[in-house]
């Protein structure tokens, strides 16, 4: 307990996160009576399901020093594939068969990233289109749809008042990648390239493995948050599921993720996820149109991008100051000692 | 001095390779240019017409406007806007309420003037303030992503997500549907919009500051030219020209909407991305300080006529996609390999 809050004072944009979460929380506890009951928190959940995972992969890629724009088509398409072959094939195979898929094309954009030594961004806006087209062309432009809706009921049901088979997998995922990112030489080296790649790849990590780990893995996340959206609602499109990116990154961002990689965790991604879902839970309920819950989700965004900047620019101007101060000391003992010397 | 007399003593067919290997990406394109214009001849129908021609660069100046603002913005070493499409929509949003109420005053509904002067202050102002965020550092890409949901909300809330009509006749018709010496207007202002823009930037002072702090922020900074008031003034230059464009659409159409720019417009689904595409496919490096316009103008004419073969060869908007996207890995891989090494590259 006592580390766990050590380590909380000591990360500040952690700590901001928390109390952004609990802010939102307790706003909408206040204003909405039913906010704080069980169903409310099972839809939360649910909602987390989702959006969490979206967050977790965008917050991985982040932490490697790059971002993943594709995330959204990435998860169409996954979600597409999964769609069109739970008719013939079954749930599971047909699952199994979308996740490969996704990951694949995570791995390849980590590998094409690491081989031309190119940034993240430059590529990833080239795959978003080509996926989407790809998605189009699985799905012939139509809206693909399940024939027995009661199909996707086993990833529905609710287990323990408050979760589904769903949440407990993403909560499953979350711990195992959390482990990863945490305790092992591979994660380590994620880490390692994001913060100072320069200074890594001197120290002879290599660039390939860590990249095509991390945009595997985003990709795995984006392709089961494809999934359990195209399972639970039983229909997919090529063109859909464009918002997860702009919900992703918000979740990451004020998970406390930097933009300069090499900061932030899993732990961060589960409470920006959450909060993110607070908001949109709790904007249900004012029955408002779909363009202001984008509003206020890219509010909360700019809100977190400022804090963050001013945070860094604080902090520069901190190191600054002491590093003049420390300077001064040096001189002044200098001097004394000059003048004792001088005055003997 | 020895290598220029070489050079100039070289055989034509040498100094073509010469040539090939300086401006690989360009040249690339110049014979992809070719192969299409052939293909298209002997295998397409009504290809090798004038009207198809016109339409061609009809298409290409709505997003070859936009990309040559982005192209500031990209040679600048500040990446790219992901919020085009929404700051086209809400100036779209704001000249249409322009030309149907005149913003609450009878006398002023219909006055293009007004309108117009309305639409590119709202271009300006979002172009502003997101130019200020990413000056002071923040990251371009996550900070326009924040832009891109307020100025749809704030477009969608203001029209009540209703297609807002004006009716014709209208002072804006010569803009939207107009032609003067037999090419629409629009494309006449595409065609003066990317001279001046390369005039502007290889002859003016400011463009060359854009190259060099793209090409190097740090010696940028040590010559007094910082990123700040140039992510200020490209982030504006890119901002009116998506509102000049939804300016001219919108006076096409005769009416507006906050999300006549999104997922149904076009070939290929989403403008924003489609206007980056075109900067790519042109072949300017996304780290900056490397490009033309020039190579953005081509990279437009290529795209709409790759999407001209193929909607007359009958295909969906699946393959087209597929098309474009396939256009756009290709031209960052082939870059990337090319520029290995080289100033171009990070």
């Amino acid at each position: 307990m006592e580390n766990f809050l050590k380590k909380i004072t000591k990360d500040v944009d952690l700590s901001f996160a928390i109390l952004l979460s609990f802010c939102v929380y307790v706003f909408f506890a206040i204003n909405i009576e039913v906010f704080f009951s069980h169903n409310i928190s099972f839809a939360i959940l649910e909602r987390f399901a989702v959006l969490g995972l979206v967050g977790l992969a965008l917050t991985i890629c982040i932490i490697a020093g790059e971002i993943d724009l594709s995330i959204g088509s990435n998860a169409a398409l996954c979600a597409v594939i999964v769609v069109k072959l739970t008719d013939p094939l079954g749930a599971p195979l047909a699952m199994i068969i979308g996740l490969s898929v996704s990951t694949l094309i995570g791995a390849t954009q980590g590998f094409v990233i690491a081989f031309i030594r190119i940034r993240a961004i430059v590529i990833t806006v080239g795959t978003l289109m080509l996926l989407r087209g790809v998605a189009l062309l699985i799905a012939e432009e139509k809206t693909v749809m399940l024939t027995d809706f009661r199909v996707p009921d086993f990833i529905t049901t609710k287990v323990l008042m408050y979760f589904s088979p769903a949440s407990l997998t993403v909560i499953f995922i979350f711990i195992c990648v959390g482990i990863f990112m945490r305790y092992t030489k591979y994660g380590r080296e994620i880490y390692a390239i994001g913060g100072a790649r320069k200074e890594a790849l001197t120290a002879g990590i290599p660039l390939r493995r860590p990249m095509i780990i991390a945009f595997a893995l985003s990709g795995f996340c984006a392709g089961f948050a494809g999934t359990v959206i195209g399972l639970k609602s039983g229909t997919a499109q090529g063109l859909g599921l464009q918002y997860l990116l702009l919900a992703g990154t918000v979740a990451a961002f004020v998970g406390g993720v930097s933009i300069l990689g090499g900061k932030g965790g899993v732990l961060g991604a589960a409470i920006g996820a959450l909060t993110v879902n607070f908001l949109n839970t709790g904007l249900v309920f004012y029955a408002l149109q779909v363009h202001f819950v984008q509003l206020f989700t890219s509010v909360l965004l700019v809100i977190v991008i400022v804090f963050q900047t001013m945070s860094r620019v604080f902090d520069s101007r901190q190191a600054r100051k002491s590093l003049l101060a420390t300077i001064d000391e040096r001189k002044t003992s200098l001097l004394e000692k000059k003048r004792s010397a001088l005055g003997r | 001095m020895s290598a220029i007399i070489e050079n100039n003593q070289l055989p034509f067919s040498a100094k073509f390779l010469q040539f090939y290997k300086d401006r690989t990406l360009l040249a690339i394109l110049l014979s992809l240019f070719a192969v299409m214009f052939i293909y298209g001849i002997f295998f397409t129908e009504n290809y090798l017409t004038i009207t198809n021609f016109k339409a061609i660069i009809r298409d290409a100046a709505l997003y070859g406007i936009m990309a040559i603002g982005l192209t500031f913005v990209t040679l600048s070493g500040n990446f790219f806007l992901l919020s085009l499409k929404e700051t086209a929509s809400i100036c779209g949003v704001t000249f249409a309420m322009g030309m149907a109420t005149g913003f609450g005053s009878p006398d002023l509904a219909g006055n293009f003037l007004v309108s117009l002067l309305a639409a590119l202050t709202v271009g300006v102002v979002s172009g502003v303030i997101q130019g200020y965020f990413v000056g002071m550092g923040g990251n371009p890409i996550v900070v326009t992503l924040g832009g891109a949901g307020i100025l749809y909300g704030i477009g969608a809330w203001w029209s009540d997500n209703l297609v807002i009509n004006f009716t014709r006749p209208h002072d804006a018709e010569w803009l939207g549907t107009g032609s003067f010496l037999g090419l629409p207007s629009i494309t006449w202002s595409f065609i003066l919009i990317a001279i001046a823009a390369e005039i502007v930037l290889r002859h003016t002072n400011f463009g060359r500051k854009v190259y060099l702090v793209g090409a190097n922020k740090a010696a940028g900074k040590a010559t007094g030219h910082e990123n700040f008031s140039m992510a200020i003034i490209v982030f504006t230059i890119c901002s009116v020209c998506c509102a000049f464009v939804a300016v001219a659409f919108v006076a096409q159409m005769d009416s507006a909407q906050s999300n006549y720019f999104s997922a149904e417009f076009g070939s290929s689904g989403d403008m924003t991305i489609l206007v980056i595409a075109t900067v790519m496919v042109g072949g300017n490096s996304i780290m900056g300080g490397y490009g033309s316009t020039l190579r953005t103008s081509l990279g437009a004419i290529f795209i709409a006529m790759v999407d001209n073969m193929m909607v007359l060869q009958g295909f969906n908007s699946g393959p087209r996609i597929v098309g474009v996207g396939l256009m756009i890995v290709f031209s960052i891989i082939v870059f990337g390999l090319f520029a290995k090494g080289s100033r171009a590259q990070e």
